[in-house]
């Protein structure tokens, strides 16, 4: 929620995610750098670094792609979500200090220009141990800018977040032409296992974790609701609905969260208008629904975000009869006041 | 890749982030703030920062800047185009 941008809205919790980050880094590289000059005393510093960069934004991709499903299934995962762009531009300079180096000590040289001697510099196709495996670096590179260029909120803004997201799930892409890159590049010449053995552990352990978040992610989709003459679906029992939390429904083709606070029920669309963070998995705070990935909040009444901010999201109507919640599946357009139904009237 | 073939890419490749950089001072000075009102007393670090993503995406900005857009698009989700009534919502209409 901003009402002006800035470069970094710094805050105490992205100073100590940086911190801590930064810290990560140097100490990864330092040990990398270290412990490759003792047992590979021939290394050049140069292929130390190129190494240690690689290794370095290779490792930080898997704990990126890993935090998404780690939410889904746990939200204890969830603070390691709220700066994750943070993580993905360190990822991508990393990645470029890795390919920078390399075409630097691999193709600066000749008397071609660099990056026409990475595309063109080797054809051989159908062999292993000889494929081109450089241009498939460079494509994840230019993926990883694309999505480092368009982290600011500006770009979610302006892309939508629908779009933006869309265009960040290319990272999966980059992910598969970085392994390709490994697996046909240092692989190649790696006569210890440890590396293939590694690669292939993250690997799976990226896609088992996918595979789990998304079964959970399935489950509540499946339900459906019965509807009265009037319109209203009947959706749950109030008391279901722990207090100052919500209900997630299926309705309308799209996600619907019915709050229960104060003796009150509202409910509004689950989508933050921010990155399209699942509200109803926030809880209500200061009298606002509180999007559980950055904080966002609105106003469970008219799903507004309190002056000066501006977000809104559609609201719905909503009934409480018999101990039941029934709610209209027609949502109200973004930040329309609807009046909560009373618990027990 | 044929070497004319990586040759042609490459200088493609520079002369439109040329263009891109060229567009993306005047953007972020003007054009940002004019089709999204936050960023019109943005500061100099937000200006700096988005000039990689404007040399990247500079034809869509530049469209959007031309066309005199005043306001971010409201993005599209089943709840927003259903409340937006069946006139605005093609899908209700069996059009989309
Ligand atoms: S998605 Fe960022 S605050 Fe909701």
């Amino acid at each position: 929620m901003s009402l002006k941008y800035q470069a970094v809205m710094w805050n105490r919790q992205k100073k100590i995610y940086d911190s801590v980050l930064i810290a990560g880094v140097v100490l990864y590289l330092g040990l990398f750098s270290g412990l490759g000059a003792i047992f590979h005393p021939n290394a050049t510093a140069e292929t130390l670094l190129i190494r240690g960069f690689g290794t370095a934004a290779l490792l930080l991709l898997h704990i990126i792609l890993s935090i998404g499903p780690l939410c889904r299934l746990n939200p204890r995962f969830l603070p390691l979500l709220y700066n994750r762009r943070h993580l993905g531009v360190t990822m991508f300079i990393l990645a470029l200090a890795h390919g920078g180096f390399s075409i630097v000590q691999f193709h600066a040289l000749g008397d071609v220009n660099p990056l026409v001697s990475v595309l063109a510099g080797e054809t051989r196709y159908t062999s292993l141990s000889d494929f081109p495996f450089q241009p498939l670096g460079l494509a994840a590179l230019l993926i990883l800018f694309l999505m480092a260029a368009t982290s600011h909120d500006f770009w979610l803004t302006n892309l939508t977040p629908p779009v933006w997201k869309a265009l960040h799930m290319l990272v999966y892409v980059a992910y598969g032409l970085i392994v390709l890159h490994v697996v046909l590049g240092a692989l190649q010449a790696e006569t210890s296992p440890v590396l293939a053995a590694l690669l292939g552990v993250g690997l799976a352990w990226v896609l088992i974790l996918h595979l789990l978040a998304a079964r959970k992610e399935k489950l509540p989709d499946e339900k459906t609701y019965p509807a009265a003459a009037d319109g209203y679906v009947n959706v749950c029992a109030v008391s279901e609905i722990p207090e100052k939390c919500a209900h997630v429904a299926l309705i309308g083709g799209e996600r619907v969260a019915i709050f229960k606070y104060d003796g009150k029920i509202s409910a509004i669309s689950n989508v933050c208008q921010h990155q399209n963070g699942p509200l109803g998995e926030g809880r209500i705070i200061d009298g606002l629904v509180t999007c559980p990935w950055h904080g966002f909040q609105y106003r469970p009444q008219d799903g507004a975000s309190p002056e000066p901010f501006k977000e809104k999201v559609p609201t719905f109507n909503v009934k409480v009869i018999g101990g039941r919640v029934w709610v209209h599946p027609q949502p109200n357009p973004p930040g329309t006041a609807v009046e909560p139904a009373r618990i027990g009237e | 890749m044929p070497v004319m073939l990586a040759d042609i890419l490459i200088l493609l490749a520079a002369i439109y982030l040329c263009i891109g950089l060229l567009f993306a001072i005047p953007f972020a000075f003007f054009g940002a703030g004019q089709i999204d009102p936050t960023a019109r007393k943005a500061t100099a670090g937000f200006k700096l920062i988005i000039i990689p993503g404007t040399m990247a995406l500079w034809p869509l900005l530049a469209f959007r800047w031309l066309k005199g857009v005043a306001e971010p698009p409201e993005e599209k989700n089943p709840h927003r185009l259903a409340a937006r009534g069946p006139e605005n919502n093609p899908a209700r209409e069996g059009k989309g």
